[in-house]
């Protein structure tokens, strides 16, 4: 094997780390989109038996933006085993106790059940904030693109560029909530 | 009217019984416990065996073409023109390729492959098609489409 066949060979088959933010995103389109790194089914080599999969960061994901009135109306439904042992938990409660699970849960429930599931799911790494450990951020390469542009709060511009911001009319005091 | 010869016709059972399980067997052969050894549950699974195998004779088409699809989409996604896209411009400069060929291109012969897309993407622009945006890097490429435009 030549040099430079090795070198493709090992270049083929390395793991690449990505990262994700998954601030205001909606985390059950994010999870068709994670799926398919974590699976590898962004490669060409791609084949199911092939351990062809990626790792994923995932930050942010206590800022994940569910659509509608989902936080109120989406069950998580869990049982112990045990008679009497089923529970039903809402998004919002969910998201109390633990800030990843609605991430965690909406990436394992877009993938198909099979042995795989659960070894592909340990290549997902989900961090509530942006503050991730320094020995998975060195590996991290690339950046998947997020899904929609976080906007930007009114609170977040600098004083000067909301004043400098062209308007069309300036309101009488009488309009203006103070 | 008195039939003589299908009385004996009923005797005749066709080959010896030690054939036609032995013909049996020997589609148990790989089966696990007594399903490989009892006549009576072999001939079971392997009617129900053979049943399956008619069955997947159709679903491992179907299989197939899933997997082809996952990787061309995954080469298209590389070289950001979308399937739909790569497989329209490719139909419309008559490169008649299917989606094994495809698959294996966008395997085993990435440079192949890309070419291919750039093709692809040429005509899509030529052709005005939604969902592609202009590249610079296929300038180099030109097609009976380019030319027409260009006078």
């Amino acid at each position: 094997m030549s040099q430079l066949k090795r070198v493709q060979q090992w270049a083929t088959f390395a793991r690449v780390w990505h990262i994700y933010d998954a601030a205001w995103q909606n985390p059950f389109q994010s999870a068709e989109l994670l799926k398919k790194y974590l699976m590898g089914m962004h490669k060409p080599i791609y084949h199911p038996m092939n351990d062809c999969g990626d790792h994923v960061i995932v930050i942010n994901t206590a800022d994940v933006a569910l659509p509608g009135d989902e936080w109120k109306k989406r069950v998580y439904f869990h049982h112990t085993g045990y008679p009497g042992g089923a529970s039903w938990t809402l998004a919002w409660e969910l998201h109390k106790k633990n800030p990843t699970m609605v991430m965690k849960k909406a990436v394992y429930n877009s993938m198909d059940r099979s042995l795989q599931r659960r070894y592909t799911m340990e290549r997902l790494h989900l961090y509530p904030d942006a503050n991730v450990p320094l020995n998975l951020l060195e590996n991290v390469s690339n950046q998947i693109k997020q899904l929609r542009p976080k906007p930007k709060r009114l609170d977040e511009y600098k004083e000067e560029e909301v004043r400098e911001f062209p308007k069309l009319i300036d309101l009488p005091k009488s309009y203006i909530v103070e | 009217m008195v039939f003589t010869s299908v009385v004996n016709y009923v005797r005749a059972r066709g080959p010896d019984e030690i054939w036609r399980k032995r013909r049996i067997f020997k589609l148990a052969a790989h089966f696990i416990g007594r399903r490989r050894n009892c006549y009576s549950i072999a001939l079971r699974n392997v009617h129900r065996a053979l049943a399956y195998a008619t069955k997947g004779r159709k679903l491992k088409r179907a299989d197939m073409a899933n997997l082809w699809e996952t990787r061309v989409r995954a080469g298209c996604e590389q070289h950001n023109i979308s399937y739909e896209t790569f497989r329209e411009g490719l139909a419309r400069t008559d490169i008649l390729l299917n989606r094994k060929t495809l698959a294996d291109l966008a395997c085993w012969e990435p440079y192949s492959f890309k070419a291919l897309t750039d093709i692809a993407k040429r005509r899509a622009l030529d052709d005005g098609l939604a969902g592609i945006k202009a590249d610079t890097s296929i300038d180099r490429i030109i097609t009976r489409g380019t030319l027409h435009r260009d006078k």
